[in-house]
């Protein structure tokens, strides 16, 4: 490398124009796609974990009947027969989840309608919303997919809780103290509380 | 370096910086891509059954792992979902505020699976308990134990021996293979079976006083009769009346598909001296190859129909129930459906059926077709659909010209003379209707249900040595070195009695039979 | 533009040219060089394992039971979760051998002499701040290797006699690996040492701009200055091109060999081969061809003679002077690092 050029050089106008964009277009667009990479890092890759779970034979369910199915994350959901086109359109299931700000509505059986306790939101039946701020805001009750396989009626809904307590854990649960000690016999019987 | 090229330089750089992001873009969305397909599989504990698991994890822990591994365990159908029972069932109980029955029944298991309990309850897998009246039954209960209790002969040491229990060969034997008759120990002593409860149609019990007499335990479940209950065979006679046993193929609790492919789950049962097709596939070229590429045979397979997910040799499955490329992959659970012979009596017969899958022995043709609802050539052709996915139709009909041409020449020359033989030392009274009190009635066995059976059935399935060393050979050698003597010293043993006119109407059939052209060689110089 | 920088300076006090006083100091102009930029490439690349380090510790959880699970998840489900952690992997090893051949640039070209000797030594502290950071890095994966790699390492630091055993204890928070182990680890890799090391890095940089930038000395013509040019824009646009192709080759690195997960942590199992990270293999090797404590304490005399390299080079230039003594201890030094580390890659055990 030559070391006679003077230390400092200018460029000449539209030449030192021309690279000095270059450079900033470069730099610019580069470490800024590294940045959009960095930052989509950081949302959440998908939605939580879902799966498809057997709820009961589809004609098991009268026309207008309901069942109170429970997910496996803890959540209960009404699931409801309102046709008898055997398709699975005939089928709704309701998430218990309020959509105004979360909290849980439970089924009054004497007013025949959902509550919700946190801010008195109430919806009919079909989840529709009839008064408190789900009406003003015109918010139904949210719907889980349900679908029909050889006749039997299968719904998605997410198996993942707080600390991981899918049954995933399962295949890691460590041997209980003394294997083979059955806890159901003799004097550690829970008396039937574990039901 | 000029301060301007190097600004150049800097900016080539910096968008082969950014082509090099573009390729990790490309990376990403390659991967989602894949991943999109391979949902990951989890097992998914219900809500139902969480109270199940949480206790019998640690007092049966390898149910639950078995059951992990199952279908049921990824799409939510846990143990409630099968042991529920109605407690209107005559073996529920409440169990830590669940009412559930210990066994699932066939019945239990068609509230998922409906098409399938259709299919099995027709086939002859599900009636194989009915052999209650049948030799069989007589040599386990009778010959080889006793009807009875009985006491012994002097004290077990170390043991406090009251009764013998004479069905002990038929509840460990026979009925582990063809399925008991479950039974409730009643109050009174009584045994309750279906027969007492009489179950409807949706298998509940109508006789509430059998249901009243049932015997329980503390907490409420029955008691089950020892002999009947644990049991897992194919024709298991529950107590909600339906018939069969889904995990004498289908173990439990993990329900393998993979397993009921392969030959040796059907080995359990179909094996032995009297019908060795285990033995049998194993000789055969069809065994050697599935020993040789069972790892290629994608027997993990959700789907398992011949021509699409394998091809390299037949299982038992593949054959008699599985699904190939010319039925659109439809698995039967009727065997029955392809078999064109039925191997099992005494003289092979053709599988017509009629209406109820009961097989025709009607012998007038006229009344024949008036009952036939099944022919045995559907019933053949629907084999040949299944061997015509590797072999032409010229080998498939040489093939059933040499298996029936065998077939034929044991009903002729052995079967058919035996019968004649036997049939008359019984009308002429030289031998006693009792059975298997005389030498001759064990002969008679061995030549039609044990070395009759082995050779049929390894012409069917390709064994050339059962066919003949272990077959025909050893009928052959039994016919003429036992049975004949052994007939013709009764027929000497009845004239030394006085029984003359009997003695010579049996040596007549004999020496009728003996003159025959096939037989001439036994006798002519 | 103007009211700007009123605004600013009326709140910063400094002016323009004595900013640019402060920082465009003149670069020799042997440093247009590419080989003398080696000591800015571990600087970037420390920089990008920062970056990519905040990233992953948003999805990492450093708890035994969630460790290997949590890896997993950023290298299979993250959104470019595998990218973020192939560039760190690979940011470490490139962060690693770049220290290393500055290094051997510095070493080479007697820039530690004095007035230099501290720096050196500053550096040296970089070289161990840096090799642990690697060390405690790969043991937050909790794979077979991470698990074993941290207790054998523990085990030999056991056998340094005296403090040994209190360095074990408290890198693994007891008398052997436990349940909060894992989250020392976590700390002295993503707290401790990275600070430890921002201070370390802001130092040796001061000294060297308070110092310069050791002179070439042509020998023929003692007299000449060799001449230099401008910090701004000139030095700064060779680092960017030097941050360029790194970023290039990290990416390329990242996607044809992405970072992998070997076999979860097994207490129970130990596997048939365990190895440190590359940059160990030299210790490694070194540890098994002697035994038990003469191995540490030579490993230790090894290192502290690495510390100490310029006054024992002022006392060999003295002794004999002109021999270039340091250069030929410096080649066979080299050479056997090389061929230890060589022989420790080739062999299993």
């Amino acid at each position: 490398m030559s070391d006679e050029r003077p230390p400092e050089e200018t460029d000449s106008g539209r030449r030192g124009l021309m690279t000095g964009s270059l450079m900033a277009a470069g730099l610019l667009t580069s470490y800024g796609a590294a940045g959009a990479i960095g930052a989509r890092y950081l949302f959440p890759s998908g939605p939580g974990k879902r799966a498809w779970l057997f709820v009961a034979r589809a004609d098991e369910l009268a026309d207008g009947a309901s069942v109170s199915y429970r997910s496996p994350s803890g959540q209960r959901v009404a699931i409801a027969r309102q046709g008898l086109s055997g398709k699975v359109e005939d089928f709704v299931a309701l998430s218990s989840t309020c959509p105004h700000l979360g909290c849980q509505v439970h089924w009054e059986a004497v007013n025949a309608r959902f509550f919700c306790p946190c801010h008195n939101g109430t919806f009919d039946p079909a989840g529709l919303p009839t008064g408190g701020p789900p009406k003003e805001a015109n918010q139904a009750l949210p719907q889980f997919p349900l679908k029909i396989e050889s006749g039997l009626l299968y719904i998605e809904v997410p198996v993942e809780t707080l600390g991981g307590a899918t049954a995933m854990q399962l295949d890691d649960t460590p041997p209980s103290p003394g294997a083979g000690h059955d806890p159901c016999l003799g004097p550690d019987c829970c008396g039937g509380e574990l039901a | 370096m000029s301060l301007s090229a190097k600004q150049a330089v800097i900016g080539i750089l910096g968008f082969l910086f950014l082509l090099s992001l573009v390729f990790v873009q490309y990376t990403e969305v390659t991967r989602r891509r894949a991943e999109a397909g391979i949902g990951e599989v989890h097992v998914i504990v219900p809500d139902s059954s969480k109270a199940c698991v949480d206790c019998h994890v640690q007092s049966t822990p390898a149910i639950i792992d078995h059951w992990k591994s199952s279908n049921h365990a990824t799409t939510g159908v846990g143990c409630y979902e099968c042991h529920l029972a109605d407690p209107k069932d005559a073996d529920s109980f409440d169990h830590y505020g669940k009412s559930i029955a210990t066994i699932v029944t066939p019945r239990d298991c068609a509230r998922c699976h409906q098409q399938v309990f259709d299919e099995f309850e027709a086939s002859h897998h599900a009636a194989a308990g009915n052999i209650l009246a049948s030799l069989d039954n007589f040599l386990a209960e009778t010959v080889e134990g006793a009807r009875m209790p009985f006491a012994p002969h002097s004290p077990t040491p170390g043991d406090s021996v009251d009764m013998v229990n004479g069905g002990a060969s038929v509840a460990v034997g026979c009925m582990q293979c063809h399925g008991s008759k479950v039974a409730i120990e009643g109050t009174d002593g009584s045994l309750i079976t279906m027969d007492e409860l009489a179950p409807d149609e949706n298998g509940q019990p109508t006789n509430l006083d059998a249901v009243a007499k049932i015997l329980r335990t503390d907490d409420g479940r029955p008691v089950f009769h020892a002999s009947t209950w644990p049991n897992t065979g194919i024709g298991r006679l529950n107590l909600d009346g339906s018939a069969g046993s889904c995990s004498a193929c289908h173990s439990r609790h993990d329900f393998s598909p993979r397993r009921a492919r392969q030959p040796e789950n059907c080995g359990k049962c179909h094996l032995g001296p009297d019908h060795p097709q285990k033995e049998i596939y194993e000789e055969s070229k069809h065994g050697v190859a599935y020993r040789d590429l069972k790892d290629e045979m994608n027997l993990n397979g959700k789907e398992w129909v011949l021509g699409e997910d394998y091809s390299q040799a037949p299982t038992c499955a593949t054959c008699h129930m599985s699904g190939h490329m010319r039925n659109g992959g439809k698995v039967t659970h009727d065997p029955g459906e392809r078999i064109s012979w039925t191997n099992r009596p005494p003289i092979s017969l053709r599988m017509d059926t009629d209406i109820n899958g009961a097989v025709i022995k009607e012998k007038d043709p006229a009344v024949r077709r008036e009952l036939v609802a099944d022919t045995w050539q559907a019933k053949r052709q629907r084999m040949k659909d299944v061997c015509s996915h590797c072999h032409t139709s010229t080998y498939l009909n040489g093939f059933y010209k040499q298996y029936d041409d065998f077939v034929v020449l044991y009903n002729e020359k052995f079967a058919k003379p035996g019968t004649m033989i036997m049939d008359a030392l019984k009308t002429n009274g030289l031998i006693t209707a009792k059975q298997f009190d005389e030498e001759i009635e064990w002969t008679w066995f061995y030549l039609w249900h044990h070395e009759g059976r082995r050779a049929r059935h390894g012409a069917s399935m390709m064994a050339p040595d059962y066919a003949h060393w272990h077959g025909m050979y050893e009928v052959a050698e039994r016919f003429y070195q036992e049975l004949i003597p052994q007939a013709r010293e009764h027929a000497d043993h009845a004239e030394e009695e006085g029984e003359t006119e009997a003695a010579n109407a049996v040596r007549k059939v004999i020496d009728d039979i003996l003159a025959r052209p096939e037989h001439a060689w036994f006798e002519n110089e | 533009m103007g009211v700007l920088v009123r605004w600013i300076q009326e709140r910063v006090p400094i002016t323009g040219d004595e900013l640019r006083e402060l920082t465009n100091e003149p670069v020799p102009n042997h440093l247009k060089r590419w080989w003398f930029c080696l000591g800015g490439t571990p600087a970037y690349l420390f920089v990008v394992q920062i970056v990519t380090g905040i990233l992953l510790a948003f999805y990492y959880q450093a708890s035994p039971e969630t460790a290997y699970e949590s890896v997993r998840y950023i290298t299979e489900e993250a959104s470019f979760g595998w990218f973020v952690r192939s560039l760190h992997k690979w940011a470490a090893t490139l962060m690693v051998a770049s220290v290393i051949l500055h290094q051997l640039r510095v070493y080479f070209t007697g820039a530690y002499r004095k007035p230099r000797e501290i720096n050196w030594m500053i550096g040296m502290c970089l070289l161990v701040c840096t090799l642990t950071v690697g060390f405690t890095g790969y043991s937050l994966v909790y794979e077979q290797l991470s698990f074993w790699g941290a207790t054998v390492g523990a085990n030999i630091a056991d056998g340094v006699p005296v403090v040994g055993g209190l360095a074990k204890q408290l890198l693994l928070a007891g008398e052997e690996y436990n349940d909060r182990t894992l989250s020392r680890f976590f700390l002295l890799h993503a707290a401790v040492l990275p600070t430890l090391m921002v201070i370390l890095i802001a130092v040796h940089v001061t000294l060297i701009r308070l110092q310069g930038v050791t002179e070439f000395v042509d020998e023929k013509h003692p007299e000449k200055d060799r001449g230099s040019f401008n910090f701004f824009p000139d030095h700064l646009y060779t680092e960017l091109i030097m941050g360029l192709v790194i970023m290039i080759l990290l990416t390329t690195l990242s996607t044809i060999l992405p970072a992998t997960m070997g076999p979860p942590a097994d207490p129970l199992t130990t596997p048939e081969v365990i190895k440190p990270e590359w940059f160990f293999y030299v210790a490694f090797r070194w540890l098994k061809l002697f035994s038990g404590t003469a191995a540490i304490l030579s490993l230790g005399f090894i290192v502290f003679t690495m510390f100490v390299w310029p006054f024992i080079d002022a006392f060999l230039e003295k002794r004999w002077p002109r021999s270039e003594a340091s250069v030929w201890i410096g080649i066979v030094g080299t050479l056997l690092i090389i061929g230890l580390t060589l022989w420790e890659a080739a062999v299993e055990h």
